[in-house]
Protein backbone atom coordinates (compact mmCIF):
# COMPACT_ATOMS: atom_id res chain seq x y z
CA UNK A 1 0.00 0.00 0.00
CA UNK A 2 1.26 3.43 -0.88
CA UNK A 3 2.40 5.66 1.92
CA UNK A 4 0.05 8.63 2.02
CA UNK A 5 -0.33 11.52 4.39
CA UNK A 6 -3.84 10.70 5.58
CA UNK A 7 -4.06 13.66 7.92
CA UNK A 8 -3.30 16.09 5.14
CA UNK A 9 -5.78 14.44 2.75
CA UNK A 10 -8.54 14.41 5.36
CA UNK A 11 -7.85 18.07 6.05
CA UNK A 12 -8.24 18.83 2.35
CA UNK A 13 -11.50 16.87 2.12
CA UNK A 14 -12.89 18.64 5.18
CA UNK A 15 -11.81 21.90 3.61
CA UNK A 16 -14.08 21.18 0.64
CA UNK A 17 -11.75 19.36 -1.78
CA UNK A 18 -13.89 16.27 -2.45
CA UNK A 19 -11.54 14.98 -5.13
CA UNK A 20 -8.84 14.43 -2.51
CA UNK A 21 -10.99 11.61 -1.10
CA UNK A 22 -10.13 9.59 -4.23
CA UNK A 23 -6.65 9.01 -2.77
CA UNK A 24 -8.16 7.35 0.30
CA UNK A 25 -10.56 5.30 -1.85
CA UNK A 26 -7.68 4.13 -4.01
CA UNK A 27 -5.52 3.22 -1.02
CA UNK A 28 -8.15 1.29 0.93
CA UNK A 29 -10.66 -0.06 -1.58
CA UNK A 30 -8.91 -3.46 -1.69
CA UNK A 31 -8.93 -4.20 2.06
CA UNK A 32 -12.48 -2.91 2.52
CA UNK A 33 -13.77 -4.88 -0.46
CA UNK A 34 -11.98 -7.95 0.83
CA UNK A 35 -13.55 -7.50 4.27
CA UNK A 36 -17.02 -7.06 2.77
CA UNK A 37 -16.62 -10.09 0.53
CA UNK A 38 -15.36 -12.34 3.34
CA UNK A 39 -18.24 -11.22 5.52
CA UNK A 40 -21.00 -11.70 2.94
CA UNK A 41 -19.66 -14.22 0.42
CA UNK A 42 -21.04 -12.24 -2.48
CA UNK A 43 -19.08 -10.03 -4.87
CA UNK A 44 -22.17 -7.99 -5.70
CA UNK A 45 -22.91 -7.32 -2.03
CA UNK A 46 -19.23 -6.64 -1.39
CA UNK A 47 -19.18 -4.08 -4.20
CA UNK A 48 -22.31 -2.33 -2.89
CA UNK A 49 -21.19 -2.43 0.72
CA UNK A 50 -17.71 -1.14 -0.09
CA UNK A 51 -19.22 1.79 -1.97
CA UNK A 52 -21.60 2.42 0.90
CA UNK A 53 -18.73 2.23 3.41
CA UNK A 54 -16.71 4.88 1.58
CA UNK A 55 -19.76 7.10 1.22
CA UNK A 56 -20.50 6.74 4.93
CA UNK A 57 -16.85 7.45 5.77
CA UNK A 58 -16.98 10.57 3.62
CA UNK A 59 -20.16 11.76 5.36
CA UNK A 60 -18.72 11.08 8.82
CA UNK A 61 -15.23 12.39 8.16
CA UNK A 62 -15.97 15.41 10.34
CA UNK A 63 -16.10 13.08 13.34
CA UNK A 64 -12.68 11.61 12.59
CA UNK A 65 -10.28 12.74 15.30
CA UNK A 66 -6.99 14.25 14.26
CA UNK A 67 -4.10 11.99 15.23
CA UNK A 68 -6.25 8.85 15.06
CA UNK A 69 -5.27 6.20 12.50
CA UNK A 70 -7.59 6.31 9.51
CA UNK A 71 -7.49 2.63 8.63
CA UNK A 72 -9.02 1.19 11.85
CA UNK A 73 -11.58 4.01 11.81
CA UNK A 74 -12.55 3.13 8.24
CA UNK A 75 -12.82 -0.54 9.26
CA UNK A 76 -15.19 0.42 12.08
CA UNK A 77 -17.38 2.38 9.66
CA UNK A 78 -17.31 -0.49 7.15
CA UNK A 79 -18.12 -3.12 9.77
CA UNK A 80 -21.15 -1.11 10.86
CA UNK A 81 -22.36 -0.95 7.26
CA UNK A 82 -21.78 -4.68 6.81
CA UNK A 83 -23.44 -5.58 10.12
CA UNK A 84 -26.53 -3.57 9.17
CA UNK A 85 -26.66 -5.34 5.84
CA UNK A 86 -26.32 -8.77 7.45
CA UNK A 87 -28.98 -7.89 10.01
CA UNK A 88 -31.37 -6.94 7.22
CA UNK A 89 -30.45 -9.90 5.06
CA UNK A 90 -30.73 -12.24 8.10
CA UNK A 91 -30.16 -15.53 6.34
CA UNK A 92 -27.84 -15.95 3.42
CA UNK A 93 -29.32 -17.32 0.21
CA UNK A 94 -28.59 -20.96 -0.45
CA UNK A 95 -25.35 -21.56 -2.27
CA UNK A 96 -24.01 -18.07 -1.71
CA UNK A 97 -21.09 -19.49 0.18
CA UNK A 98 -18.02 -19.29 -1.93
CA UNK A 99 -19.75 -19.45 -5.28
CA UNK A 100 -18.54 -16.10 -6.35
CA UNK A 101 -14.99 -15.91 -5.13
CA UNK A 102 -13.39 -13.23 -7.28
CA UNK A 103 -10.57 -14.38 -9.50
CA UNK A 104 -7.13 -13.62 -8.14
CA UNK A 105 -3.84 -13.97 -9.89
CA UNK A 106 -1.70 -16.87 -8.71
CA UNK A 107 1.85 -15.67 -8.11
CA UNK A 108 3.34 -19.14 -8.66
CA UNK A 109 1.78 -19.45 -12.11
CA UNK A 110 1.12 -23.13 -11.44
CA UNK A 111 -2.42 -23.99 -12.64
CA UNK A 112 -2.77 -27.10 -10.43
CA UNK A 113 -1.58 -25.22 -7.38
CA UNK A 114 -3.97 -22.40 -8.20
CA UNK A 115 -6.89 -24.83 -8.51
CA UNK A 116 -6.11 -26.35 -5.10
CA UNK A 117 -5.80 -22.89 -3.64
CA UNK A 118 -9.15 -21.86 -5.11
CA UNK A 119 -10.87 -24.94 -3.75
CA UNK A 120 -9.34 -24.36 -0.33
CA UNK A 121 -10.35 -20.70 -0.43
CA UNK A 122 -13.90 -21.60 -1.44
CA UNK A 123 -14.23 -24.04 1.43
CA UNK A 124 -12.76 -21.63 3.97
CA UNK A 125 -15.17 -18.97 2.76
CA UNK A 126 -18.03 -21.40 3.25
CA UNK A 127 -16.93 -22.16 6.81
CA UNK A 128 -16.62 -18.47 7.57
CA UNK A 129 -20.16 -17.82 6.43
CA UNK A 130 -21.44 -20.49 8.79
CA UNK A 131 -19.86 -18.70 11.75
CA UNK A 132 -21.67 -16.24 14.02
CA UNK A 133 -21.01 -12.70 12.73
CA UNK A 134 -18.81 -11.54 15.67
CA UNK A 135 -16.56 -14.60 15.38
CA UNK A 136 -16.42 -14.20 11.59
CA UNK A 137 -15.36 -10.57 11.99
CA UNK A 138 -12.59 -11.46 14.41
CA UNK A 139 -11.20 -14.23 12.17
CA UNK A 140 -11.29 -12.10 9.04
CA UNK A 141 -9.70 -9.09 10.68
CA UNK A 142 -6.97 -11.22 12.23
CA UNK A 143 -5.99 -13.60 9.46
CA UNK A 144 -7.20 -12.11 6.18
CA UNK A 145 -6.65 -8.48 7.00
CA UNK A 146 -3.68 -8.94 9.32
CA UNK A 147 -4.85 -6.63 12.11
CA UNK A 148 -3.33 -6.88 15.56
CA UNK A 149 -5.56 -8.04 18.41
CA UNK A 150 -5.46 -4.52 19.83
CA UNK A 151 -6.77 -3.14 16.54
CA UNK A 152 -9.42 -5.86 16.32
CA UNK A 153 -10.63 -4.98 19.82
CA UNK A 154 -10.72 -1.31 18.88
CA UNK A 155 -12.56 -1.89 15.59
CA UNK A 156 -15.14 -4.31 16.98
CA UNK A 157 -15.54 -2.60 20.34
CA UNK A 158 -14.56 -5.77 22.21
CA UNK A 159 -12.15 -6.27 25.05
CA UNK A 160 -8.74 -7.58 24.06
CA UNK A 161 -9.32 -10.93 25.78
CA UNK A 162 -12.72 -11.22 24.10
CA UNK A 163 -11.19 -10.62 20.66
CA UNK A 164 -8.61 -13.33 21.31
CA UNK A 165 -11.25 -15.72 22.55
CA UNK A 166 -13.38 -15.19 19.45
CA UNK A 167 -10.42 -15.94 17.20
CA UNK A 168 -9.61 -19.06 19.14
CA UNK A 169 -13.21 -20.28 19.11
CA UNK A 170 -13.51 -19.48 15.43
CA UNK A 171 -10.46 -21.58 14.58
CA UNK A 172 -11.77 -24.45 16.66
CA UNK A 173 -15.14 -24.28 14.90
CA UNK A 174 -13.47 -24.34 11.50
CA UNK A 175 -11.47 -27.37 12.52
CA UNK A 176 -14.65 -29.16 13.59
CA UNK A 177 -16.38 -28.22 10.33
CA UNK A 178 -13.40 -29.37 8.29
CA UNK A 179 -13.42 -32.73 10.02
CA UNK A 180 -17.17 -33.07 9.54
CA UNK A 181 -16.75 -32.29 5.84
CA UNK A 182 -13.89 -34.72 5.51
CA UNK A 183 -11.79 -31.86 4.26
CA UNK A 184 -8.58 -32.22 6.15
CA UNK A 185 -5.85 -30.45 4.32
CA UNK A 186 -2.38 -31.92 4.43
CA UNK A 187 -1.15 -28.76 6.04
CA UNK A 188 -3.38 -29.27 9.05
CA UNK A 189 -1.75 -32.60 9.73
CA UNK A 190 1.83 -31.48 9.28
CA UNK B 1 -10.36 -21.66 29.26
CA UNK B 2 -8.06 -19.65 31.50
CA UNK B 3 -6.51 -16.42 30.28
CA UNK B 4 -2.92 -17.69 30.40
CA UNK B 5 -3.83 -20.78 28.37
CA UNK B 6 -5.49 -18.63 25.75
CA UNK B 7 -2.44 -16.35 25.69
CA UNK B 8 -0.20 -19.38 25.07
CA UNK B 9 -2.29 -20.64 22.20
CA UNK B 10 -2.70 -17.19 20.65
CA UNK B 11 1.03 -16.61 21.09
CA UNK B 12 1.74 -19.85 19.26
CA UNK B 13 -0.71 -18.94 16.48
CA UNK B 14 1.03 -15.58 16.14
CA UNK B 15 4.32 -17.36 15.57
CA UNK B 16 5.80 -16.38 18.94
CA UNK B 17 6.14 -20.04 19.89
CA UNK B 18 5.60 -21.58 23.26
CA UNK B 19 7.58 -20.64 26.30
CA UNK B 20 9.91 -23.45 27.48
CA UNK B 21 7.89 -24.05 30.64
CA UNK B 22 4.71 -24.40 28.59
CA UNK B 23 6.07 -27.38 26.72
CA UNK B 24 5.59 -28.22 23.08
CA UNK B 25 2.35 -27.37 21.33
CA UNK B 26 -0.03 -30.29 20.98
CA UNK B 27 -1.46 -31.54 17.70
CA UNK B 28 -4.66 -29.62 18.50
CA UNK B 29 -2.76 -26.35 18.47
CA UNK B 30 -0.79 -27.30 15.37
CA UNK B 31 -4.03 -27.88 13.51
CA UNK B 32 -5.36 -24.50 14.53
CA UNK B 33 -2.09 -22.97 13.44
CA UNK B 34 -2.43 -24.66 10.05
CA UNK B 35 -5.94 -23.26 9.61
CA UNK B 36 -4.69 -19.79 10.53
CA UNK B 37 -1.87 -20.24 8.02
CA UNK B 38 -4.35 -21.20 5.27
CA UNK B 39 -6.35 -18.06 5.89
CA UNK B 40 -3.25 -15.89 5.93
CA UNK B 41 -2.15 -17.40 2.64
CA UNK B 42 -5.41 -16.52 0.89
CA UNK B 43 -4.73 -13.95 -1.81
CA UNK B 44 -6.06 -10.46 -1.27
CA UNK B 45 -9.10 -9.51 -3.30
CA UNK B 46 -9.54 -6.45 -5.46
CA UNK B 47 -12.80 -4.74 -6.31
CA UNK B 48 -13.95 -4.77 -9.94
CA UNK B 49 -12.43 -2.32 -12.42
CA UNK B 50 -13.83 1.21 -12.28
CA UNK B 51 -14.80 0.83 -8.64
CA UNK B 52 -12.94 3.95 -7.49
CA UNK B 53 -14.61 6.09 -10.14
CA UNK B 54 -18.06 4.81 -9.16
CA UNK B 55 -17.44 5.71 -5.52
CA UNK B 56 -16.17 9.16 -6.46
CA UNK B 57 -19.15 9.86 -8.69
CA UNK B 58 -21.45 9.10 -5.75
CA UNK B 59 -19.35 11.34 -3.53
CA UNK B 60 -19.43 14.15 -6.08
CA UNK B 61 -23.22 13.85 -6.33
CA UNK B 62 -23.68 13.70 -2.58
CA UNK B 63 -25.57 16.73 -1.21
CA UNK B 64 -26.03 16.58 2.56
CA UNK B 65 -29.26 17.90 4.06
CA UNK B 66 -29.21 21.01 6.25
CA UNK B 67 -29.92 18.91 9.33
CA UNK B 68 -27.07 16.62 8.49
CA UNK B 69 -24.67 19.54 8.13
CA UNK B 70 -25.88 20.99 11.42
CA UNK B 71 -25.58 17.64 13.16
CA UNK B 72 -22.08 17.07 11.84
CA UNK B 73 -20.98 20.55 12.94
CA UNK B 74 -22.27 19.91 16.45
CA UNK B 75 -20.91 16.38 16.69
CA UNK B 76 -17.53 17.24 15.22
CA UNK B 77 -14.97 16.91 17.99
CA UNK B 78 -13.40 20.22 18.97
CA UNK B 79 -10.33 20.23 21.12
CA UNK B 80 -9.79 23.40 23.07
CA UNK B 81 -7.08 23.69 25.65
CA UNK B 82 -7.61 26.50 28.09
CA UNK B 83 -5.29 28.01 30.67
CA UNK B 84 -6.94 31.06 32.23
CA UNK B 85 -3.70 32.23 33.89
CA UNK B 86 -1.72 31.92 30.66
CA UNK B 87 -4.52 33.73 28.83
CA UNK B 88 -3.67 36.81 30.90
CA UNK B 89 -0.06 36.78 29.73
CA UNK B 90 0.42 35.09 26.38
CA UNK B 91 -1.45 35.04 23.03
CA UNK B 92 -4.50 32.79 22.97
CA UNK B 93 -6.52 31.30 20.13
CA UNK B 94 -9.96 32.48 19.06
CA UNK B 95 -11.37 29.14 20.18
CA UNK B 96 -9.99 29.59 23.67
CA UNK B 97 -11.39 33.12 23.84
CA UNK B 98 -14.71 31.80 22.64
CA UNK B 99 -14.67 29.19 25.40
CA UNK B 100 -14.22 31.86 28.11
CA UNK B 101 -17.08 33.95 26.77
CA UNK B 102 -19.39 30.96 26.54
CA UNK B 103 -18.49 29.92 30.09
CA UNK B 104 -19.31 33.42 31.36
CA UNK B 105 -22.59 33.14 29.46
CA UNK B 106 -23.38 29.80 31.11
CA UNK B 107 -22.60 31.29 34.51
CA UNK B 108 -25.00 34.21 33.93
CA UNK B 109 -27.69 31.87 32.66
CA UNK B 110 -27.50 29.88 35.90
CA UNK B 111 -27.39 33.10 37.94
CA UNK B 112 -30.44 34.40 36.07
CA UNK B 113 -32.44 31.28 36.91
CA UNK B 114 -31.39 31.42 40.55
CA UNK B 115 -32.34 35.10 40.80
CA UNK B 116 -35.65 34.46 39.11
CA UNK B 117 -36.57 31.76 41.61
CA UNK B 118 -35.11 33.73 44.55
CA UNK B 119 -36.87 37.00 43.76
CA UNK B 120 -40.12 35.20 43.14
CA UNK B 121 -40.02 33.83 46.68
CA UNK B 122 -38.76 37.12 48.09
CA UNK B 123 -41.58 39.01 46.32
CA UNK B 124 -44.11 37.60 48.73
CA UNK B 125 -42.49 39.23 51.74
CA UNK B 126 -40.72 42.29 50.30
CA UNK B 127 -41.64 44.97 47.84
CA UNK B 128 -38.79 45.06 45.33
CA UNK B 129 -38.23 48.13 43.17
CA UNK B 130 -38.33 47.95 39.37
CA UNK B 131 -34.60 47.79 38.70
CA UNK B 132 -34.13 44.94 41.16
CA UNK B 133 -37.05 43.02 39.67
CA UNK B 134 -35.28 43.15 36.31
CA UNK B 135 -32.11 41.49 37.61
CA UNK B 136 -32.96 37.96 36.42
CA UNK B 137 -33.76 39.22 32.93
CA UNK B 138 -30.56 41.30 32.91
CA UNK B 139 -28.56 38.21 33.85
CA UNK B 140 -30.24 36.14 31.13
CA UNK B 141 -29.67 38.83 28.48
CA UNK B 142 -26.02 39.05 29.56
CA UNK B 143 -25.81 35.26 29.22
CA UNK B 144 -27.25 35.40 25.70
CA UNK B 145 -24.88 38.17 24.63
CA UNK B 146 -21.85 36.37 26.04
CA UNK B 147 -22.75 33.10 24.28
CA UNK B 148 -23.40 34.96 21.03
CA UNK B 149 -20.01 36.70 21.23
CA UNK B 150 -18.41 33.37 22.11
CA UNK B 151 -19.91 31.69 19.06
CA UNK B 152 -18.91 34.60 16.85
CA UNK B 153 -15.35 34.32 18.17
CA UNK B 154 -15.19 30.78 16.81
CA UNK B 155 -14.77 32.44 13.42
CA UNK B 156 -11.52 33.79 14.83
CA UNK B 157 -11.58 36.98 12.76
CA UNK B 158 -10.63 40.56 13.46
CA UNK B 159 -14.24 41.76 13.35
CA UNK B 160 -15.23 39.12 15.92
CA UNK B 161 -12.43 40.33 18.18
CA UNK B 162 -13.57 43.94 17.83
CA UNK B 163 -17.13 42.94 18.70
CA UNK B 164 -15.89 40.94 21.69
CA UNK B 165 -13.81 43.90 22.90
CA UNK B 166 -16.81 46.24 22.70
CA UNK B 167 -18.98 43.60 24.38
CA UNK B 168 -16.49 43.21 27.23
CA UNK B 169 -16.26 46.97 27.81
CA UNK B 170 -20.04 47.31 27.82
CA UNK B 171 -20.26 44.37 30.19
CA UNK B 172 -17.65 45.84 32.54
CA UNK B 173 -19.35 49.23 32.63
CA UNK B 174 -22.78 47.72 33.05
CA UNK B 175 -21.68 45.44 35.89
CA UNK B 176 -20.35 48.49 37.74
CA UNK B 177 -23.45 50.63 37.14
CA UNK B 178 -25.79 47.77 37.95
CA UNK B 179 -24.25 47.39 41.40
CA UNK B 180 -24.65 51.11 42.05
CA UNK B 181 -28.27 51.23 40.83
CA UNK B 182 -29.30 48.29 42.96
CA UNK B 183 -27.95 49.82 46.15
CA UNK B 184 -29.49 53.21 45.30
CA UNK B 185 -32.93 51.85 44.44
CA UNK B 186 -33.33 49.26 47.12
CA UNK B 187 -33.14 50.52 50.63
CA UNK B 188 -32.73 47.21 52.44
CA UNK B 189 -29.58 45.60 53.88
CA UNK B 190 -29.60 42.85 51.24
CA UNK B 191 -29.09 45.47 48.50
CA UNK B 192 -25.53 46.13 49.68
CA UNK B 193 -24.83 42.45 49.39
CA UNK B 194 -26.24 42.33 45.85
CA UNK B 195 -24.15 45.37 44.83
CA UNK B 196 -21.05 43.79 46.23
CA UNK B 197 -21.82 40.52 44.49
CA UNK B 198 -22.40 42.28 41.17
CA UNK B 199 -19.10 44.15 41.47
CA UNK B 200 -17.17 41.11 42.71
CA UNK B 201 -18.35 39.01 39.81
CA UNK B 202 -18.50 41.63 37.10
CA UNK B 203 -15.25 43.53 37.54
CA UNK B 204 -12.73 40.66 37.59
CA UNK B 205 -14.66 38.83 34.87
CA UNK B 206 -14.77 41.94 32.69
CA UNK B 207 -11.07 42.64 33.14
CA UNK B 208 -10.24 39.02 32.44
CA UNK B 209 -12.26 39.00 29.22
CA UNK B 210 -10.73 42.28 28.05
CA UNK B 211 -7.22 41.02 28.77
CA UNK B 212 -7.95 37.74 26.97
CA UNK B 213 -9.25 39.61 23.95
CA UNK B 214 -6.12 41.76 23.94
CA UNK B 215 -3.93 38.68 24.00
CA UNK B 216 -6.02 37.05 21.31
CA UNK B 217 -5.55 40.16 19.16
CA UNK B 218 -1.77 39.95 19.51
CA UNK B 219 -1.78 37.19 16.95
CA UNK B 220 -2.92 39.70 14.35
CA UNK B 221 -0.38 42.34 15.36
Amino acid sequence: MKQIDEGEIIGRVLGGDREAFAVLVDAYKGPVFSLAFRMTGSTQDADDLTQESFLRAFQSLGRFRAGERFFPWLYTVSLNVIRNHLRKAKALPEGAAGNAVPETSDPSGDAAYAAIGRERGRRLQGYLLRMPVPVREALILRFYEGLSFEDIASVTGDKLSSAKMKVYRGLKKIRVMMEADGFVDDETRS
Amino acid sequence: MKDHELEKIIGALDGKGFSPEAGEPGSHCKELDAIAWMMREEPSLDPPAGFGERVMSRIRAHRPSLWKVLGEALLRPHEVSFHPLNALRSPVSGQECSFYFIMVGVFYAILGVILMVGLHKLGASLVTPGWVRWQPQIALVTAGCMVAIGLYLLKDGKLALRMARIGSLVYLGFALLNGIFVSLEWDVPVSAFMSLLSALIGLPTGFFLIRTIQNCGKRYA
